[in-house]
C-alpha cells in the first residue's frame, strides 16, 4: 500500500470546544479543520448514527378513525430511547433469529392496547400507552417521565402528555403489537436521531474604527440597526462594538448599508475557513453527546473501511452501514 | 386636469393609519366602515349554492302548483262529466316504500345503497265515480317520486345544525344543491341562454341588420326575425317559405294605413326614408287591405295544412307564432302592431347609429336556467303524459264496457313520472318532445375529487351553443361579467370562455309574480298604449315601459317612475330581485321580474356616502342584525346586470377614484374580492399574478388531493383520493375561510427553496427531500370501490358466495384466497395483492332450471370469483366491505380497497399559482442545502419557473408564509385586499421578517449539504402551499414486451388497461425512414406486430391454404397446389385481401424472385 502523500503531510489536529451541552442540545466549536470534515460529521449525524424505531406493526384491533398504515406510520416516527442502539444488531444480519426480527439482539417488542370506555371524553392514545418489552428502549417521553420521577422533585405525571398517536371515541379500540428495530436515517427519517444538525462558519468581523469615527451617532445607529440580527452594539458614547459575531447570518446587509452610506470598507467580514460552530439538537432518542460521539465512531469506522478496502474488501462492521453484504 | 396616480391615495392613507398592532386590529375601525363582515353574513343566509336551492325550492313550492293548476282537469272524451280534478299538490319528505311500508330515508343512506333520494309527490283530487257521476274526494294520492335536491325545503337536511347533520352522516360543509339518483350524486348544471322575449338587434352572417325575438310562453316557443335586405324590411318566420315584406304584415294585422305604420315607428323623417322602399314594395304588390295582405301571406305558408282553415292560415300564424309572447285579446292585434313598430324603430336606430346594436354576449341579455326550471319542464311533460295516458285508458275502457265507467283515480299511474325524472337526471338527457328540447349532458356526476372540485361544479355555467364555433366573441371576457361571473375560472381548450363560473356573491333570480307588479306600474302612472296613437307613443320625453319584454305602456316622467319603483323595492314592498333599468338610448324603462337573471348585492350610497354605518356593522357582529335586515332596511340591494348601468359603483367609500364626482356615486361594492369565484378565491394574491396563471390554478385546484368532506371515510365513492396529512394554507384568503377550505384543505405547506439543484429540476420538475417524504409529506390514500352483485336468476337459482376451500390441515387450497374471510368475502384490514380473490362467488352452471326440482349441489356451481387487479409489489388493504340489497333486491357487495402511497418520481405537484411540476428526483436530507438555523427545505424549485410565468403572487406567498410561521399569525392574501386590509402588504411582511432575524427579501444564506461550503447566492426560501394532483405515476406507468392481441387483426391491443403495446406511429416511422433504418422499420412494422405466413398462388395471385394432413399447400381458385409459394405478410394485410374479395374486388399478388 503506497500512498502518494510523500513529502508534506496534510494531517491536522482539529480541536473541539464544547460551549453548551444539555441532554438534547449541544453547541460546540470545531477548529483547525476544513468544511469537508465538518460536513462529514454533520452528514453522519443526520443519516448514519443508528437508533431504534418501530418498524413492524401487527394490528389486532383498530376501530379508530385512522387506518392501519396511518397508525403504523405515526408509530414509526415516535423517537425511542436508543442508547443501546450502537450495540444492537441490524435485524437483516442478525443470525440469532433468521432475520425475521424478533429476538433480543435485534428487536424490541412493544404492545399497545387502548379502548375508550363509555364516557363522552375522547381518549387520547399517546406514546405513553406503548408498553415496551425492554425497559432500555421506550418512547422518549416515558423515559423522561421516569427520570423525573426518579429525581423525585416536583414530578407531575400529567405534565408529560406523550406523543399523540390517535384519538379514540367512545367504543373505539386500538390493539397492536409493534417491533422496533435498529436502523439508520439514510433508510428512513424515523431512524435519524438528529432534529437539527447545522453548522456555520465563524465570522471574523473587523470594524474600520477610523472610518467609523467619521459617522455621526445617528448614522451609526442606523448602520447598527440595518442588520436584521443583533450583531453590533452601540454604546451611549457612540462606540460601535461587535456584541455577538455569531448572530451574523452572512446577509451582507451591513456591508450594503455601509456602501449606501458612502463608506465602503466600514466593516470587513470574513468567514473563518477553518472553524465551525455546530448546533446539534436531537430527537431525544440519544443524547446530544452520544450523537456526536457515535457519529465520530461511525465516521471512524467508515475511514477504517476505506483503509481496509485494498486488503480484502471486507468492510467489517461498516459493511452493514453501507448496506453491503 | 392631472389625475393623481392611484398609489398616491394609498400612500397618503398609510401615513394616517398606524401600522397594525394587536390592539389596533381588535379595536373597531372608526372610518372607513369595515364592511367585510357582510360577506360571511351573506353566505350564511344564502349559502354557496343558494341559486340552485332557491330555484328548486321555487319549483317544489310554487312551480309544481302552477303546472298542476294549469292542467288540473282531465275528462273522458265521450263524456265530459266523467272527470278528475287536481285540487292540491305537495311534495312530501324523502322516503322509500319497502314492502308496503313507507320508510324515511337520508341522503347518506341513498349514497351507500344506490337508491334515489326522492320524495313522493302527492295530490288531492276530486273525481267522479259510477254512472251517476258521484263526486268523490281523495287526499294524498301518489303521482310519482321526485328526486330531491339536498338542503332544499323538502330535504331532511334543511335547517339542521352541525350536530344533527353529523348524526345523519352528512358533512356540514357540503353545500347541497345536487341530487342523489341511483346512489350517484348528480348536479344539474346551470345552463346559459339568450334571454327570452327580448328584442335583440344584431347583424347576421351576411351583414344584414336583423331584429330577432325568441318568444317563449307556456304554449309555444317561436323565433321571429325581421331583416333589412336591400333596403327593404322583411319578416322571417319558419312558417313562411319566403320573407314577407313587413308592411304586408302590418296590413295583415289590421294597420292598413301607411301613415299609421310610419307614426308607429316614429315621425322622424329619417325613419320614413328607411321605411319608404318597404312601403313602395308593398304598394307595387298591390296590397292595400288586410284581406289582400292575408291572402298574399297565405300563399307563402310552408305547410299549407297547418292552421285554422276558417280564418286563414296566416292569420292564425300571426296570432300564435309571430312574436308569440305578445298576447292577442279578442282578435285585437294592436299590441302586436305596437311591438312590431318598436322592433322596427330599434332596427332603424341601429342603422342610423351603429352603437345601438345589442351585444349577444352581454350578460344582461343572458338568462341562466337552473335545476328548478329544467325539472319543471320535465315534470310538466311527464305530468301531461300521465294525464293523457289516463284519458287514453279511460277511453279504451269505456269503448269496451259501456256498463260502468271506471273512475280516473284508478288510472293514474305513478311509475311514469318517477322513472321519467330519474332517467333524465341520471343520464343527463333532457328529451322533451312537447317543448322540442333535446339536450345532452344537462346533469353531470358531482366530482368528489376534492372539496373544491365539488364546489366548482355547483357554480359552473355551461353554454347552450356548440363548442366548435371558432368565434372569439362569446369566449372573450365581457365587462358586464364584473362581479357576476368569475373572470378567472374557465377551462382551457375548446370550452375556454364558454363554460363560466359564478362569482362569490352572485345570485340567480327565480320567477316572480307579474300581475301585482303590472298593476303597481299602472298605478304609478304608466299609461296604457291601447288608448294612444303612434304619435303619442313616441312623443319626446316619454319613455316606453317594458315589463319582462312586453310593452306595458309609456310614462312621461321616467326618472320619477324609476325612483318610485326602486324605493318600493328598497322598502321591501316588491321583491328584492325586481330590476328597474332606465335605458336612455332606447327611451325605455325595462322592468324585469323574470327568473334566471344574475344579480349581486351592493351597498346603497347616497351621494357617495354609504348607508351602512359602523353601528350597523356592530349590530351585525353582535348578531342582532342579519343580512336580510340590511336588505329590508334599504341599506343593501340587489342589482342585476342591466340595472348596474344606471348605477355608479365605487370600490371603496373612503378612496377617491380618478376624477369621479363623489356625489354621483350611487352604490359601493361590498368587497372587491367578490368579483372572483369560489375556486379562484383560494389563490393568494391573485391580483399579482399573470392572469392565465390564475386560470390554470382554477383547473388544477379541482385535481388536488386533500380532504373531501367530514364524512369522507364513510362514503362509498368509486374512487377517492385523500391526503394523509392535509393542512390549512399558511397564507390564506378571506374566501378560503368563507368556503371552508381551511377545514378541508387540499395540500401541505412545504418549505420551498428556489434554486437549481442536481439538474433533475429542469422543465418545472421539483426536487423533493426524502426525509420529508418519510415524515409524511405528500402521502396520500387512494380508495377504490369494487362492486360484486350476487345475481339472482329466478326460481331459487342464484349465485352463491362460498367460503374458501381448505385442505385437511386447514391450509388454503388456493393461495389467492388468503384475503378472504370465512364468509367468502375479503376481510377488512387484510392485505390484498394482485390476482387475489376478494369475493369468492360461484355461479350455477345451468341457469335455466325449469322443471328440475332437485336442489342445486356443489357440482352444479362453477367458480366466478372477483379477482383484484392491482399493481404487483404494492401493498393494498381491504378498507371496508359493505353489503346491501340494491334496487332490484339483489345482494350487492362493495369492497373498498385502500392504498397508501408516498410520492415517487413522476408524481405531479402544483402550487396555487398555476405552476405545476413533476417530482424529478428524491434526494436525501443530508444532501439538501441547510441554513445555519438548521432549516432544510422540503422541496426545491427551479427559478426558471418565474421569469416567463410572472407569478409574483407565489413570491409574496412565500415571504408571507415565512413571516407567518415566524410570528405565528396566518397571513392573508385576498384578491385586491391590500387597501381594505384583507391582504398583508409586502412592506409589512418584510418588517415582520426583519423582526424575526430574516432578510427582508425572504432570501437566506444556505450551505451546500453535499460539500458543506456556503452557496454562492442567497436562496429565496420559505413555505408555499403545495397541492398534490391526482395524476400519479403508479396509475399511468405502462410497458409491455409481448402480450395480448386483438382477435380480428392479431395486432397488439391498445391502451394501458388492456396491457397494450406501444405503437410505433406514423411520425416515428417517418423518423426511421429519414434515418434509413430499414431493418428496424421492417422489424417493428412486420415482425413485432402481426406476422403471418400465407400461401400464395403464383399463377392466379390469390391466397391459398396449407393442408396440414397432406402437408401441401393448395390454391382453391386454381384447384391445384402446383404454383404455391410461401410468404410472410402482416395478418392485417391478409385480412384486407379477404375482405376485399368478399366485396368482389380481387387483389392479386404478383410474386417475383427476390
Amino acid at each position: 500500500m503506497d500512498r502518494p502523500a510523500a513529502g508534506s503531510s496534510y494531517q491536522r489536529f482539529p480541536r473541539v470546544r464544547i460551549r453548551e451541552l444539555k441532554d438534547d442540545y449541544a453547541k460546540f466549536e470545531l477548529r483547525d479543520t476544513d468544511a469537508s470534515i465538518a460536513n462529514a460529521l454533520r452528514r453522519v449525524m443526520i443519516a448514519e448514527v443508528p437508533t431504534v424505531a418501530i418498524d413492524l406493526v401487527e394490528i389486532e384491533v383498530n376501530s379508530s378513525v385512522l387506518n392501519d398504515e396511518f397508525i403504523a406510520h405515526r408509530l414509526g416516527l415516535i423517537p425511542l430511547t436508543s442508547a443501546a442502539a450502537m450495540q444492537m444488531r441490524f435485524s437483516r444480519d442478525c443470525d440469532a433469529c433468521d432475520g425475521d426480527g424478533s429476538c433480543e439482539y435485534c428487536s424490541v417488542e412493544f404492545n399497545l392496547s387502548a379502548r375508550a370506555t363509555d364516557s363522552d371524553q375522547t381518549l387520547e392514545v399517546t406514546s405513553n400507552d406503548l408498553r415496551s418489552a425492554d425497559p432500555k428502549v421506550c418512547p422518549v417521553d416515558q423515559a423522561r417521565a421516569y427520570q423525573l420521577a426518579l429525581s423525585g422533585n416536583d414530578y407531575d405525571p400529567n405534565a408529560e402528555r406523550g406523543i399523540l398517536i390517535v384519538k379514540l371515541r367512545r367504543g373505539q379500540e386500538l390493539r397492536l403489537r409493534a417491533i422496533a428495530r435498529k436502523g439508520i436515517g439514510k433508510d428512513h427519517a424515523k431512524w435519524s436521531p438528529a432534529a437539527t444538525v447545522t453548522f456555520m462558519y465563524e465570522p471574523d468581523i473587523l470594524i474600520n474604527e477610523e472610518l467609523m469615527d467619521t459617522l455621526t451617532f445617528d448614522e451609526k445607529r442606523s448602520w447598527v440597526e440595518s442588520s436584521p440580527t443583533k450583531v453590533f452594539d452601540l454604546s451611549a458614547n457612540g462606540k460601535v462594538t461587535v456584541c455577538d459575531a455569531e448572530a451574523y447570518t452572512y446577509d451582507d446587509e451591513v456591508i450594503k448599508k455601509a456602501e449606501a452610506m458612502g463608506k465602503p470598507g466600514l466593516v470587513e467580514i470574513n468567514a473563518k475557513e477553518d472553524s465551525f460552530i455546530f448546533t446539534v439538537e436531537t430527537t431525544g432518542a440519544i443524547t446530544a453527546y452520544e450523537l456526536i460521539m457515535n457519529a465520530i465512531t461511525v465516521l471512524r469506522q467508515k475511514l477504517d473501511a476505506i483503509g481496509l478496502q485494498d486488503d480484502d474488501g471486507d468492510l467489517g462492521e461498516l459493511g452493514a452501514h453501507l448496506g453491503g453484504p | 386636469m392631472t389625475v393623481p396616480p392611484p398609489g398616491d391615495d394609498a400612500a397618503k392613507k398609510d401615513k394616517d393609519v398606524p401600522p397594525p398592532s394587536y390592539r389596533s386590529l381588535a379595536a373597531p375601525v372608526a372610518n372607513p366602515v369595515d364592511k367585510f363582515a357582510l360577506l360571511p353574513a351573506f353566505l350564511k343566509v344564502r349559502g354557496l349554492v343558494k341559486e340552485h336551492i332557491d330555484s328548486f325550492n321555487y319549483f317544489i313550492t310554487r312551480g309544481i302548483r302552477n303546472i298542476i293548476q294549469a292542467n288540473n282537469r282531465i275528462e273522458a272524451r265521450n263524456d265530459p262529466n266523467i272527470y278528475l280534478r287536481y285540487t292540491n299538490v305537495h311534495v312530501g319528505t324523502p322516503s322509500v316504500q319497502v314492502d308496503y311500508k313507507v320508510e324515511e330515508i337520508t341522503p347518506h343512506f341513498c349514497r351507500l345503497t344506490d337508491r334515489t333520494y326522492s320524495a313522493p309527490i302527492k295530490v288531492d283530487i276530486e273525481y267522479t265515480v259510477g254512472k251517476q257521476h258521484e263526486l268523490q274526494f281523495k287526499r294524498n294520492v301518489l303521482i310519482g317520486y321526485m328526486p330531491i335536491m339536498l338542503r332544499s325545503y323538502a330535504c331532511i337536511l334543511h335547517g339542521k345544525d352541525e350536530a344533527e347533520l353529523a348524526r345523519l352522516g352528512e358533512c356540514p360543509l357540503d353545500p347541497g344543491g345536487y341530487f342523489i339518483v341511483k346512489g350517484t350524486e348528480k348536479v344539474i348544471l346551470i345552463q346559459e341562454q339568450l334571454s327570452k322575449n327580448r328584442i335583440i338587434i344584431d347583424t347576421d352572417s351576411k351583414g344584414r341588420v336583423i331584429a330577432s325575438v325568441t318568444s317563449s310562453t307556456h304554449e309555444i316557443k317561436s323565433k321571429t326575425v325581421i331583416t333589412l335586405d336591400k333596403e327593404k324590411i322583411y319578416l322571417q318566420l319558419n312558417q313562411f317559405t319566403k320573407p314577407i315584406p313587413i308592411i304586408v304584415v302590418m296590413k295583415a294585422m289590421g294597420m292598413e294605413s301607411d301613415q299609421e305604420v310610419v307614426q308607429m315607428v316614429g315621425r322622424d323623417p329619417r325613419y320614413g326614408d328607411l321605411l319608404f322602399p318597404s312601403i313602395q314594395e308593398c304598394a307595387s304588390e298591390r296590397i292595400y287591405t288586410q284581406q289582400q295582405a292575408l291572402q298574399y301571406m297565405d300563399e307563402k305558408v310552408t305547410y299549407p295544412g297547418a292552421g285554422n282553415q276558417k280564418e286563414g292560415r296566416s292569420k292564425s300564424i300571426l296570432r300564435d307564432v309571430f312574436i308569440a309572447h305578445v298576447p292577442v285579446k279578442n282578435g285585437n292585434f294592436r299590441q302586436k302592431c305596437i311591438y312590431t313598430g318598436v322592433m322596427l324603430r330599434r332596427m332603424m336606430d341601429a342603422i342610423l347609429n351603429a352603437n345601438t346594436f345589442d351585444d349577444k354576449d352581454y350578460v344582461g341579455n343572458k338568462r341562466l336556467e337552473l335545476s328548478g326550471q329544467l325539472i319543471s319542464l320535465l315534470f310538466e311533460d311527464l305530468f301531461k303524459t300521465m294525464n293523457s295516458q289516463a284519458v287514453e285508458l279511460m277511453n279504451k275502457n269505456s269503448d269496451k264496457t259501456r256498463s260502468s265507467p271506471s273512475d280516473f283515480s284508478q288510472l293514474i299511474k305513478h311509475e311514469s313520472i318517477t322513472s321519467g325524472l330519474e332517467r333524465a337526471i341520471s343520464t343527463g338527457n333532457w328529451d322533451i318532445k312537447r317543448f322540442r328540447m333535446h339536450r345532452k349532458g344537462v346533469s353531470q356526476v358531482l366530482s368528489r375529487l376534492s372539496y373544491m372540485a365539488s364546489l366548482g361544479y355547483m357554480t359552473r355555467i355551461t353554454p347552450q351553443f356548440e363548442k366548435t364555433r371558432k368565434t372569439s366573441g362569446p369566449r372573450a371576457l365581457q365587462p358586464s361579467q364584473w362581479g357576476m361571473l368569475c373572470p378567472c375560472d374557465t377551462p382551457e381548450g375548446e370550452a375556454c370562455g364558454l363554460t363560466k363560473n359564478l362569482a362569490l356573491l352572485t345570485h340567480v333570480t327565480t320567477d316572480q309574480e307579474e300581475g301585482p307588479l303590472m298593476n303597481l306600474c299602472k298605478s304609478l302612472g304608466v299609461e296604457d298604449l291601447s288608448l294612444l296613437s303612434g304619435e303619442e307613443i313616441h312623443a319626446p320625453g316619454s319613455f316606453l315601459v317594458m315589463f319582462n319584454g312586453l310593452i306595458l305602456g309609456k310614462h312621461r316622467q321616467p326618472q320619477t317612475f324609476a325612483n318610485a319603483m326602486r324605493n318600493l323595492r328598497r322598502s321591501g314592498k316588491i321583491g328584492e330581485f325586481v330590476s328597474i333599468f332606465v335605458n336612455e338610448k332606447q327611451h325605455c324603462i325595462h322592468i324585469a321580474s323574470d327568473g334566471g337573471r344574475v344579480c349581486r348585492p351592493l351597498i346603497i350610497a347616497d351621494k357617495g356616502i354609504s348607508r351602512v354605518k359602523e353601528h350597523h356593522m356592530k349590530e351585525l357582529r353582535d348578531g342582532v342584525r342579519s343580512f336580510d335586515d340590511f336588505l329590508r332596511d334599504g341599506l343593501i340591494e340587489y342589482l342585476d346586470v342591466n340595472e348596474e348601468n344606471n348605477a355608479l359603483i365605487a370600490l371603496y367609500e373612503h378612496v377617491d377614484q380618478d376624477d369621479v364626482e363623489r356625489s354621483s356615486i350611487t352604490h359601493i361594492e361590498i368587497e372587491p374580492l367578490s368579483i372572483l369565484g369560489v375556486v379562484s378565491g383560494l389563490i393568494p394574491y391573485p391580483h399579482h399574478n399573470q392572469s392565465p396563471r390564475n386560470t390554470y390554478q382554477c383547473a388544477m385546484g379541482k385535481q388536488a388531493m386533500g380532504n373531501i368532506a367530514y364524512n369522507q371515510l364513510f362514503r362509498a365513492d368509486s374512487l377517492l383520493y385523500l391526503l394523509v396529512y392535509a393542512q390549512r394554507p399558511l397564507l390564506t384568503t378571506k374566501t378560503i375561510e368563507l368556503v371552508g377550505y381551511d377545514k378541508l384543505g387540499a395540500g401541505q405547506n412545504a418549505t420551498v427553496a428556489v434554486m437549481g439543484y442536481s439538474g433533475y429540476d429542469i422543465e418545472d420538475a421539483i426536487v423533493m427531500n426524502k426525509s420529508s417524504l418519510d415524515r409524511g409529506f405528500g402521502r396520500c390514500i387512494a380508495m377504490k370501490k369494487y362492486t360484486v352483485i350476487k345475481e339472482y336468476y329466478g326460481e331459487g337459482v342464484s349465485d352463491r358466495i362460498a367460503k374458501p376451500q381448505r385442505d385437511k390441515d386447514g391450509a388454503l387450497v388456493k393461495q389467492n384466497m388468503r384475503a378472504l374471510d370465512e364468509d367468502g368475502i375479503a376481510a377488512p384490514g387484510q392485505i390484498i395483492r394482485n390476482h387475489d380473490v376478494y369475493v369468492n362467488k360461484q355461479s350455477p352452471k345451468v341457469i335455466d332450471r325449469r322443471g328440475a326440482g332437485a336442489p342445486l349441489m356443489d357440482r352444479d356451481y362453477k367458480d366466478s370469483p372477483a379477482i383484484y387487479k392491482g399493481v404487483d409489489g404494492e401493498t393494498t388493504v381491504v378498507d371496508r366491505v359493505m353489503l346491501c340489497s340494491d334496487t332490484n333486491e339483489k345482494l350487492s357487495i362493495k369492497c373498498i380497497i385502500r392504498h397508501t402511497r408516498r410520492p415517487e418520481v413522476g408524481d405531479k405537484f402544483s402550487s396555487r399559482h398555476g405552476q405545476k411540476g413533476v417530482c424529478g428526483t428524491i434526494v436525501q436530507q443530508e444532501d439538501f442545502p441547510f441554513s445555519e438555523r438548521g432549516i432544510c427545505p422540503d422541496l426545491i424549485m427551479n427559478p426558471h419557473g418565474f421569469p416567463s410565468r410572472m407569478t409574483i403572487g407565489k413570491m409574496i406567498e412565500l415571504i408571507g408564509g415565512k413571516a407567518g410561521v415566524s410570528c405565528g399569525r396566518f397571513h392573508y392574501g385576498s384578491a385586491f385586499g391590500e387597501p381594505s386590509g384583507n391582504a398583508d402588504k409586502v412592506e409589512d411582511i418584510s418588517n415582520t421578517l426583519i423582526k424575526h432575524g430574516f432578510s427582508y427579501n425572504g432570501k437566506d444564506f444556505l450551505y451546500s449539504g453535499i460539500l458543506g461550503h456556503p452557496l454562492e447566492a442567497y436562496i429565496f426560501m420559505g413555505p408555499i402551499y403545495y397541492q398534490k394532483l391526482k395524476h400519479m405515476v403508479l396509475d399511468k406507468m405502462h410497458a409491455r414486451a409481448s402480450g395480448p392481441r386483438v382477435l380480428l387483426t392479431r395486432q397488439p391491443t391498445e391502451g394501458r388497461s388492456r396491457d397494450g403495446g406501444l405503437r410505433l406511429g406514423e411520425m416515428e416511422r417517418d423518423c426511421l425512414i429519414a434515418y434509413g433504418a430499414s431493418m428496424l422499420i421492417f422489424e417493428r412494422l412486420l415482425l413485432s406486430s402481426d406476422p403471418y405466413q400465407v400461401q400464395v398462388c403464383r399463377k392466379c395471385g390469390l391466397l391459398g391454404y396449407y393442408n396440414y394432413k397432406l402437408k401441401t399447400s393448395y390454391c382453391s381458385m386454381c384447384k391445384n397446389g402446383e404454383n404455391m409459394a410461401k410468404m410472410r405478410l402482416p395478418y392485417a394485410c391478409k385480412l384486407l385481401f379477404q375482405e376485399l374479395q368478399s366485396m368482389n374486388v380481387v387483389p392479386r399478388l404478383k410474386l417475383t424472385e427476390g
